[in-house]
């Protein structure tokens, strides 16, 4: 086949793209984890390592400015660089909400707060984002547009999640200052972890998306 | 995109009289063949009137089935590009548009070509006017060894545009002016005339290559053309020459109809509104917008060729 070089390059960039789709879910298990367990040291290991993450992103980034410029790719390849180069921001920003997660489980007391299923939410969000990540190696588009219709399932259970939590702390009515502040504070964490988590869900869809439009020229999902 | 999903049913295969096994040397298995067919998407709706419209044009050279059965309309007042690996045909299909394939004598075409609804290719065609309308450039610049002035006023004079005033008749010369003002339209119009406004009586020989290539646009467009075909008009420059005659083939499509082929399939990209993919056998494959051909191509042979996996 022509232009060997050029296909190795395309083939690189997939699996590249591929291993730090693992790496950002090994991050978001850590994630999970450290909240699970409120595992410090765990929690800072994700902090630290979001830089490894984050340099990932500007090399293939770059990796994708070359191959535009250098190679000037079209059709089904322009459709691919195009797609990759959207699917690892993606993925950089889930390396983010991560380290969002592993900070929750630094501060929060966990004293009071009440019960919003958590590790559900995160295994649900998590499962998408594997999924979405196993469509884009596999070009099945079909997998693509059944990801965009799981994720109404997730953000259901975000915002049942998130009522369970506000209706838990109305119903609290302690008259002891500093333990109601104790739970906003847990509260509030809760909140942002159920926010986090439908986010990286978001962006389970987004990579879904460009994937979609990736395999059909189909920008569908893509809004 | 629905567009996308719209089968073509036009393009059969080729099953002429005059073909025969041996008059298709490229073409493998008859199985292939009619994968092929399927694949194939030579459909192209647009806005707009239709300049030229060529209707089953089929060209053998001898033996060799150079083209077949080729139908596609091109429209007015834009840049149509014709892609295609070496011996695609898609030279003979730009020539078959002012019948320069009438100084070949192996060369047999058939089909129509239809400019503005009249047939070029029946008997009484005058076919210096055809080309006169029809214009060509060709890859290497080519002008006349005489001065820059003369280069455009050259074809105008053939014509009996020029020198058409009663004084200029009765003494035999030129009506300065009035070809001063043609020479200074058409260099200006071919993005030439700011760098060789002084020295319009020096040999066109001397101007650099992509300088010269835009004197033979100019040249070409002395004429009054109304379609203007390319013949890979920048393989030969440089990049800054190149890009010249890029922006010239822009802004000319706003007056005329530009047919170019070339073999830079980022050039095609770059500056045409529809692009034509010729295959190797003389097949037209795809027929589109510019943008959908290089960012979603219909058919798989083409995807494989502009993606560099043909072959």
């Amino acid at each position: 086949m022509p232009r060997e070089r050029y296909q190795d390059s395309l083939d690189e960039l997939r699996s590249d793209v591929l291993a730090m789709g693992d790496r950002v879910v090994e991050r978001l298990d850590d994630g999970l984890d450290a909240i699970e367990r409120r595992d410090e040291s765990l929690a800072r290991d994700i902090v630290d390592g979001d830089a490894e993450i984050n340099e990932t992103y500007l090399r293939l980034e770059d990796r994708c400015v070359d191959l535009f410029a250098l190679q000037q790719p079209v059709a089904g390849d322009l459709r691919f660089v195009t797609a990759s180069f959207k699917i690892i921001t993606d993925l950089e920003r889930v390396g983010d909400l991560a380290v969002n997660l592993a900070n929750y489980s630094r501060a929060a007391t966990r004293t009071v707060a009440p019960d919003a299923e958590i590790e559900a939410l995160g295994e649900a969000a998590r499962a998408l984002l594997e999924r979405s990540l196993a469509a884009y190696e596999a070009r099945d588009a079909d997998e693509c547009r059944a990801i965009a219709e799981a994720d109404d399932e997730v953000d259901a259970m975000c915002q049942h999640a998130s009522e369970t939590v506000t209706r838990d702390l109305i119903a609290q009515n302690d008259d002891d200052s500093w333990a109601a502040e104790r739970l906003l504070d847990d509260v509030s964490r809760v909140l942002l972890t159920i926010r986090d988590l439908e986010r990286v869900a978001d962006h389970a869809v987004n990579i879904a998306a460009r994937t979609l439009y990736m395999v059909e020229n189909d920008p569908e999902l893509l809004y | 995109m629905s567009e996308n999903t719209n089968p073509q049913t036009q393009t059969e295969p080729q099953t002429g009289t005059a073909t025969t096994d041996t008059d298709q040397p490229l073409t493998t298995t008859t199985g292939e063949t009619d994968e092929q067919a399927q694949d194939e998407w030579t459909e192209y709706e647009f806005a707009g009137e239709a300049k030229m419209t060529v209707e089953n044009l089929d060209v053998h050279y001898g033996d060799d089935h150079a083209l077949k059965g080729v139908s596609m309309e091109i429209p007015e007042k834009s840049v149509t590009a014709l892609i295609g690996p070496s011996g695609c045909g898609k030279s003979t299909y730009l020539r078959c548009l002012n019948r320069m394939n009438d100084r070949i004598k192996s060369a047999n075409v058939d089909g129509s070509v239809h400019l503005d609804g009249e047939e070029i290719y029946q008997d009484g065609v005058n076919l210096v006017e055809l080309r006169k309308r029809v214009g060509m450039v060709f890859q290497s610049p080519n002008p006349f060894p005489k001065s820059i002035r003369e280069n455009i006023a050259y074809g105008p004079k053939k014509h009996g545009d020029l020198d058409t005033g009663l004084l200029a008749r009765l003494l035999n010369r030129s009506d300065a002016e009035e070809r001063d003002r043609l020479v200074e339209r058409c260099l200006r119009d071919a993005a030439l005339w700011d760098e060789v406004s002084d020295r319009l009586d020096d040999n066109a020989l001397g101007l650099s290559g992509g300088q010269q290539q835009r004197l033979c646009i100019a040249r070409c467009l002395s004429v009054d053309p109304e379609i203007i075909l390319m013949d890979e008009p920048a393989s030969a420059l440089d990049p800054i020459a190149t890009a010249k005659i890029e922006d010239l083939i822009d802004d000319l499509s706003e007056e005329y109809t530009v047919v170019i082929v070339t073999h830079n399939m980022q050039q095609a990209a770059r500056i045409s509104d529809q692009t034509a993919v010729f295959l190797t056998g003389g097949e037209l494959v795809e027929y589109g917008e510019t943008d959908q051909v290089f960012e979603n191509p219909r058919s798989k042979r083409v995807e494989d060729y502009i993606t560099g996996k043909f072959g």
